[in-house]
């Protein structure tokens, strides 16, 4: 191999190692950005809605002890408000469903709610009856319960994930700079290898080849210089000790 | 010293470490896991650092056996180097140090891990993980035999750099043959396993890497239970029978195979090694017996698993051996400082060395009942000469004091003594576990970073036998 491939292999080489290191590390980058955007457009959103249901249900809860206590209308106008935002946060869920097996507990979530929904006409159309706080512990309280506990478990589930993605966002951020690290160490260490070999192969011997020269017109010293390699510097050597040979005849 | 020679061989280490590289680079792509750019962009620095030295450095005609030293030496190291890359690039539990101590204790078969939760790594990195015990069990070996053929005289003397005078003399085979015959058991024995590992029901990869520790005797399990997590005796049985095979000087085994069994016999070194062994399982069995295990069954399983496990350095696991009576505990940890046979993958002082002992210790008693009469020292016909038995028992000091000082270290770093001891005699004999912090069931992530470092120097200290890093660190050397 000619010393013009040797030390464009050795540049070829550098420039494979930074490259590859880089353009791994914008992608690693890239993906730590829509993580981010995941995180916020998959995970939050689902969250935020969860939060809505959760309090929204609260809201009906306390709707129906006001009706209950005979404070029919100011139930009724808060239990309107609750449906209508625990609709609209359940239709967020719904649509945005991401997560392996999210699907189930959203259709859990709707069930339960459907249940607890169902108790409602009791309490609106016969409120104050005498029986009502029995039937409250009884049967709306528990669908209540159990209706928010589905959504909780569905907070749960994609808090969980957030928690996740967010580390799995921090292994990519170590991913992406590792691979610039290990490339400057490698290119570093690799540089240094390689100025090694173009000092010995390629700078000595010619270094060698000049004084030999010297010696020889100065004091007419034979040319004695080792080349190991097998390149133009080993021509040149076998080139110049032919000139002296031939000056010699 | 020509340094762009021992550039130009050590290249062919960091070749064969890229053939497992992009090996586990592939299973990493099949699988679609995580490790997939760490592992391919490692074996791509691989091919180009062990490619480029070809480019400039012409084959040499000689080496001299000062610099067939430092080539031996400096692949261990870079072999180290590089294969602590992938671990460092996936990240998680792996900081540079830990990197540094899983890559050491994976190259000199030692199988102690800083893992915490062993099976949150990705498959393509585990398999890494296994193959670095393989490459590293054969390592030497290998390069050996890819550079021989330029190294004349030199390879003799790399080849007694690994393994003890005895072994190296029960060789009566040229070198080069004997290098060859190594690499035939060694594969064949891995291949053996798998299949026997296959037919006890254990998936390939499963029985491929858990094949690569066993014979490499290095202990990487990929599950976090080792072995214990199978609950299988066939697969306990098989691997206890392949981590007596890996123990047993390869040279004999393959005599053995080729009809010569007459030799297995009648090598001292290997009837030490089996009587060791069997006397070792037997009294741990006795002790553990109605201590730890009500039944004589579950204590001749157990307690084999885990002495033949110490005693060939492999290091896998059954049982959580830190709760076993202290006299099983002492038993073990003689055996982690003993160890299998020379001429295997097995650390340790070594069967033959320990031989050499007792047969010092025979002669002294003799020279004080007859002051005045003239012994020669014989081991299965083979003369042991004074500056062998003197070596011998040298390394053996050495050894002791090497583990001692560390101990000493690890100690003043906070760790208990039974911690610090086991930890520091584990690693020097390339076995993995100890006991205490670093028991059978626990691993080294809670060793201080220095910690770690001295150990990992233990394991390279034991894998070269102590000569070798000595003189490689010696500045005398390198000129």
């Amino acid at each position: 191999m000619g010393i013009r491939a040797k030390i464009l292999s050795g540049f070829m080489i550098l420039a494979t190692m930074l490259l590859i290191a880089g353009g791994w590390s914008i992608y690693e980058l890239k993906n730590i950005g829509l993580s981010v955007q995941n995180i916020l457009d998959e995970n939050y959103r689902s969250i935020d809605a969860s939060k809505v249901m959760i309090e929204s249900l609260e809201r009906a809860d306390s709707a129906v002890l006001l009706i209950l206590l005979g404070r029919k209308d100011e139930g009724l106008a808060i239990l309107e408000i609750a449906e209508e935002h625990f609709q609209k946060a359940y239709e967020t869920a719904g649509n945005n469903v991401t997560i392996s097996g999210e699907q189930s507990y959203v259709e859990a979530v709707g069930k339960a709610y459907a249940e607890y929904r169902e108790s409602w006409p009791q309490v609106s159309f016969n409120p104050g009856n005498g029986k009502d706080s029995s039937w409250y512990i009884r049967e709306s309280n528990p669908s209540f319960l159990k209706a928010k506990q589905t959504v909780s478990d569905l907070l749960d589930l994609n808090t969980r994930v957030m928690y996740k993605m967010a580390s799995h966002s921090e292994s990519r951020a170590h991913r992406a700079t590792m691979p610039g690290i290990i490339a400057m160490a490698s290119a570093f260490i690799f540089a240094i290898v390689f100025s090694f070999f173009i000092n010995l192969y390629v700078i000595s011997p010619i270094i060698q080849l000049t004084s030999g020269i010297r010696d020889y017109m100065e004091r007419g010293k034979p040319l004695n210089i080792r080349v190991e390699s097998e390149d133009e510097i080993s021509m040149l050597v076998s080139s110049v000790e032919q000139l002296i040979n031939k000056s010699k005849i | 010293m020509r340094l762009q020679v021992i550039l130009r061989y050590v290249g062919i280490i960091l070749l064969i470490n890229a053939v497992f590289l992009f090996l586990s680079a592939a299973i990493s792509f099949l699988k679609g896991d995580s490790a997939f750019f760490s592992l391919s962009y490692t074996f791509l620095i691989s091919v180009l650092f062990g490619v480029f030295p070809f480019v400039f450095v012409p084959p040499a005609k000689e080496i001299s056996s000062q610099e067939g030293f430092a080539i031996l030496v400096s692949s261990w190291l870079l072999a180290c180097l590089f294969g602590m890359v992938p671990y460092m690039m996936w990240g998680g539990e792996f900081s540079m140090t830990n990197a540094w101590f899983e890559s050491v204790s994976g190259f000199t078969t030692t199988g102690s891990s800083i893992l915490t939760d062993i099976e949150a790594l990705p498959d393509g990195l585990l398999f890494w993980r296994s193959a670095t015990h393989w490459i590293g069990g054969v390592g030497i070996i290998v390069f050996a035999l890819a550079v021989m053929p330029s190294m004349g005289k030199v390879g003799m003397a790399l080849y007694r750099t690994e393994v003890s005078p005895l072994a190296a003399m029960n060789f009566k085979l040229q070198t080069k043959k004997t290098l060859e015959i190594i690499m035939y058991v060694y594969a064949g024995l891995t291949v053996l396993q798998t299949v026997a590992l296959l037919f006890c029901g254990l998936p390939l990869f499963d029985a491929v890497t858990h094949s690569f520790a066993t014979i490499a005797t290095g202990g990487f399990s990929t599950k976090n239970l080792s072995v214990a997590h199978y609950g299988s005796a066939a697969v306990e049985v098989v691997i206890m029978i392949f981590m007596i095979l890996s123990g047993i000087n390869f040279g004999l085994l393959f005599m053995a195979v080729s009809g010569r069994v007459r030799a297995l016999f009648t090598s001292t070194v290997f009837r030490y090694y089996v009587i060791a062994l069997f006397v070792g399982v037997v009294l741990s069995v006795i002790n553990i017996h109605g201590t730890i295990f009500t039944g004589w069954p579950d204590a001749l399983r157990y307690g084999s698993f885990q002495i033949i496990s110490i005693a060939t350095s492999t290091g896998f696991a059954t049982t959580d051996s830190n709760v076993w009576p202290p006299f099983v505990q002492l038993l073990l940890l003689f055996f982690t400082l003993q160890c299998a046979c020379s001429g295997s993958t097995s650390g340790g002082i070594k069967a033959d060395r320990m031989v050499i002992f007792w047969h010092a210790v025979k002669k002294r008693i003799k020279k004080i009942e007859h002051p005045h009469v003239v012994m020669k020292s014989k081991i299965d016909h083979i003369a042991i000469e004074d500056d062998i038995l003197e070596a011998s028992l040298l390394f053996l000091v050495l050894y002791i004091a090497i583990v001692f000082l560390s101990s000493v270290l690890l100690s003043a770093m906070g760790l208990d003594i039974m911690t610090a001891f086991s930890a520091s005699a584990a690693t020097m004999g390339n076995v993995g576990p100890g006991f205490g912090m670093v028991g059978s069931t626990g691993n080294f992530s809670q060793i201080p970073e220095l910690g770690k470092w001295i150990l990992t120097g233990n394991m390279l200290l034991g894998r070269l036998e102590i000569y070798g890093i000595f003189l490689f660190l010696l500045l005398r050397f390198w000129r």
